[in-house]
């Protein structure tokens, strides 16, 4: 669903993303984890369409994304880390916006947009202008846009940050619930804990190569610790891959 | 005291450091530009006030006194901005800043958060009003041939004032924010600050002040010289302070002292009054201005009509462009300024002279009717460089949404150059045929000049379009403001280029044309076909003017994404 061949992205002499390859089944939660400064919002934004690669391809739902670009952005549901919305319309208004771009049927879309407002807690607020929601408030409505079209799959950056306890247990019900139904997940976090979770399989990203891929156990075997959690495997396979580069 | 100098230090280090690290050319240019305008007007209002001041004094028996009813009228008005300027700037300083929060979180008692952002404020509001009425003053100075003292009590005067205009301008926010949140009132006040300076305008319009150098259309010397002689009220600060000014005038020591005294008293108990009110207010007010916007009217979102017949993506654009625009209460200002303007424009061009020109009125008329196609157009590129330019950076950050929506860029960019251009053309056309009636054109010289508009309104709506999306800046604070960036000073330059070049190039042709109509001659091939490669250029110069800046726009957009 989707895939990444040999993604290379440079600013001038820095590389961001160093030749990463990775692929990404059909109904799969995948986390992408790493350090600040990694490559990871980097390689989201290559995903989502908002930034070309130096070279290399991505494919999404068969789509290759610098071929197809419209057709691929349409299979996406977005979420950037930080909410930055039209200040100056309502919530309604911003699902009626995305909901046009994205070409989702008008029949029943005002009852459609409901749910998802619902589903957020942001039904009351449906005719409120954004400027008065909170940071939160603002990150549910993404997501309630982002699923407004029904995607195929989801590319989410930081999911939890700005979000209540509530809030974060929703959506990672939700992200359970949309992978049995075939949607697929590619989530960066640095809340290793929601990605051990729900994550089918793992990506560690640092200085811009990926360094391991698996599930929690392959990535436990890979950082030679069994009894520990993925904190501790995060901060270990880091750590060689710095003395490796050191080296 | 400390603390208060403490608070005041990041404010003067940036502007230390703003001047320190201007290396881009963009605000070195903005600088130098600014700087050359700034002192072209300082000489002329200098050179300006010396003629005029020069010739009161010619005159026998009341020059002075029309010296002195104009100094009493320059210190109303330069009061009434003051005040005005205090207002907006304390809201912004006050209320409104990004930093407030900051400073709010300080271990500083309230009343020294409040006299900090105070002098800010007093001085970011008044010093533009002081250094521009400067000229004036020293005009005055040299034409009553005075010495250092009047230049003392000038400086003392206008600083006294500025301070009692500041206070009472906080005085007034202050009681304000209390009842209506800080956000909507910055609005309301920029909208009724506008309205007041229309209002004055026209007002001095149709005084027509001219006439008070005039003598002889009152009926009695005696009645003009009361008219003047008609002192201000006692208790105005404008009063104590044009007393004080007057008497450096006349190098009355004393008297001066004595009116600078009872300002300088004045302004003292107004700091003691706003001092204690920010005690009581401020912290209330700036509490209740951090609370959530509420809509005042609330309406369930529902589709334009006017649009259905656009295809879905198109009208989202749309939709959201033209929403987006009107909640903005800081574009009604803007709007209301511009119907202002058209008022203003078509109105002197009613109150022109044109019967007693010693030029033949035809001519005129048909000169004036060529030189305000270029006049209505520079109106034009003025307006663009306010609404249309800013466009793509009124996106701000949420421009990732256009960036992963599944729309192509130059839709968007093409959506964002209709939206603009179908007001901007109506507006252009409005100034040019209501001016052409009131000057009486001929056909010939209305058809050319609507023609002209029709095919140069795209091209410098385009050129607003694509360059702001060349030189786009999704992190300013305020987009509008981009239109002083270095992009915003290509569009401006290449704007004029485009109006003068297409100006020129019909100047032969609408000459040629004009003259042998009037003297009856039939035109020959080769003026046909001087005629029409000039036009036919002109009109490729407009298709070429549209199609290179959208193409451009995009261009540099996408160079964003790689």
């Amino acid at each position: 669903m989707i895939e990444l061949k040999n993604i290379t992205k440079k600013y001038a002499d820095f590389t961001a993303v160093d030749n990463l390859s990775l692929s990404v089944r059909k109904g799969e939660v995948f986390g992408f984890i790493g350090p600040n400064g990694a490559g990871k919002t980097t390689t989201i934004k290559i995903m989502g369409g908002v930034l070309k690669p130096t070279s290399g391809s991505v494919k999404i739902a068969d789509l290759d994304i610098k071929d197809h670009p419209e057709a691929a952005k349409g299979k996406i549901g977005f979420i950037p880390d930080r909410p930055y919305l039209y200040e100056k319309l309502t919530g309604m208004e911003f699902l009626k916006f995305t909901s046009d771009l994205y070409g989702v049927t008008e029949n029943g879309l005002e009852k459609k947009a409901e749910k998802e407002l619902e589903r957020f807690s942001l039904l009351d607020w449906s005719n409120e202008l954004i400027e008065s929601y909170s940071h939160g408030m603002r990150q549910r409505l993404i997501f309630a846009s982002a699923l407004l079209h029904d995607p195929e799959v989801i590319i989410v950056d930081e999911p939890m940050v700005g979000l209540d306890p509530m809030a974060i247990m929703m959506i990672k019900d939700l992200f359970v619930d949309l992978a049995k139904r075939g949607v697929t997940i590619f989530m960066s976090t640095h809340t290793l804990t929601v990605a051990e979770d729900i994550c089918d399989r793992i990506g560690v990203i640092h200085r811009g190569r990926l360094i391991a891929t698996g599930t929690t156990e392959d990535l436990k075997r890979e950082a030679r610790i069994t009894e520990a959690d993925l904190e501790k495997v995060f901060i270990n396979l880091t750590s060689q891959q710095e003395q490796a580069d050191a080296a | 005291m400390n603390t208060v100098l403490t608070l005041l230090r990041p404010r003067f280090k940036t502007i230390m450091n703003g001047g320190r690290s201007n290396t881009r050319f963009g605000r070195v240019g903005k600088f130098i530009l600014l700087g050359l305008i700034g002192s072209i007007l300082w000489g002329g209002l200098y050179t300006v006030s010396i003629r005029v001041l020069s010739y009161f004094r010619g005159i026998e028996e009341i020059g002075d006194i029309l010296g002195f009813k104009l100094l009493s009228m320059i210190l109303i008005t330069s009061f009434a901005l003051l005040i005005f300027s205090s207002i907006i700037t304390s809201l912004s300083k006050l209320y409104l800043s990004r930093d407030l929060f900051l400073v709010h979180s300080f271990p500083v008692a309230g009343y020294k958060v409040f006299i900090a952002r105070w002098i800010d404020s007093t001085v970011e509001s008044s010093w533009m009003v002081i250094v521009f009425t400067l000229p004036v003053f020293i005009a005055y100075g040299v034409v009553f041939n005075t010495g250092i003292f009047y230049y003392m009590c000038l400086l003392l005067a206008l600083i006294s004032l500025s301070i009692i205009a500041s206070a009472a301008g906080v005085f007034l926010v202050m009681i304000s924010v209390i009842i209506i949140p800080a956000n909507r009132m910055k609005s309301i006040f920029v909208f009724l600050s506008l309205f007041f300076f229309i209002i004055i305008y026209i007002a001095i319009r149709f005084l027509k002040p001219e006439l008070l150098v005039d003598p002889e259309i009152f009926d009695s010397v005696l009645i003009y010289i009361t008219v003047l002689q008609t002192p201000s009220s006692p208790l105005l600060p404008t009063t104590w302070a044009f007393d004080a000014i007057k008497a450096g005038l006349n190098g009355h020591l004393a008297e001066g002292i004595y009116h600078l005294a009872i300002s300088w008293s004045f302004a003292g108990c107004m700091f003691f009054i706003i001092v204690m009110t920010a005690d009581s207010f401020y912290t209330i007010g700036f509490s209740k201005t951090q609370t959530a916007h509420v809509r005042l009217i609330k309406s369930k979102s529902s589709r334009s009509l006017v649009l259905s017949f656009l295809p879905r993506s198109i009208r989202a654009f749309a939709e959201k462009e033209i929403k987006i625009f009107f909640r903005d209460q800081t574009q009604w200002t803007q709007l209301f300024l511009i119907g202002a303007l058209i008022v203003i424009y078509i109105y002197n061009f009613n109150a022109l002279p044109l019967e007693k020109s010693p030029i033949k009125t035809v001519y005129l008329q048909n000169l004036l009717a060529f030189l305000n196609m270029g006049l209505a157009l520079f109106v034009l590129t003025a307006v663009t460089g306010r609404f249309a330019y800013p466009a793509v950076s009124a996106e701000k950050s949420a421009f990732w949404i256009i960036e992963s929506a599944p729309a192509p860029l130059k839709k968007f960019l093409w959506i964002k150059f209709f939206i603009y251009y179908l007001p901007l053309l109506l507006l252009t056309q409005i100034l040019i045929v209501a001016t052409n009636i009131l000057l009486q054109v001929t056909p010939f010289m209305m058809v050319l000049s609507i023609i002209t508009v029709f095919f140069l309104v795209p091209g410098i709506v385009a050129m607003g379009i694509g360059l702001g999306a060349a030189f786009p800046d999704f992190k300013a604070e305020n987009p509008t403001q981009t239109v002083t960036s270095f992009g915003g000073l290509v569009f401006m330059i290449l704007s004029a280029g485009l109006i003068g070049l297409v100006l020129i190039m019909e100047a032969g042709p609408v000459y040629k044309i004009f003259i042998f109509g009037l003297r009856g001659i039939p035109l020959s091939l080769y003026n046909w076909l001087y005629i029409a490669g000039s036009f036919f250029i002109i009109f490729v110069i407009s298709i070429l003017a549209i199609i290179l800046p959208m193409k451009f726009g995009e261009k540099s957009l996408s160079r964003r994404f790689s």
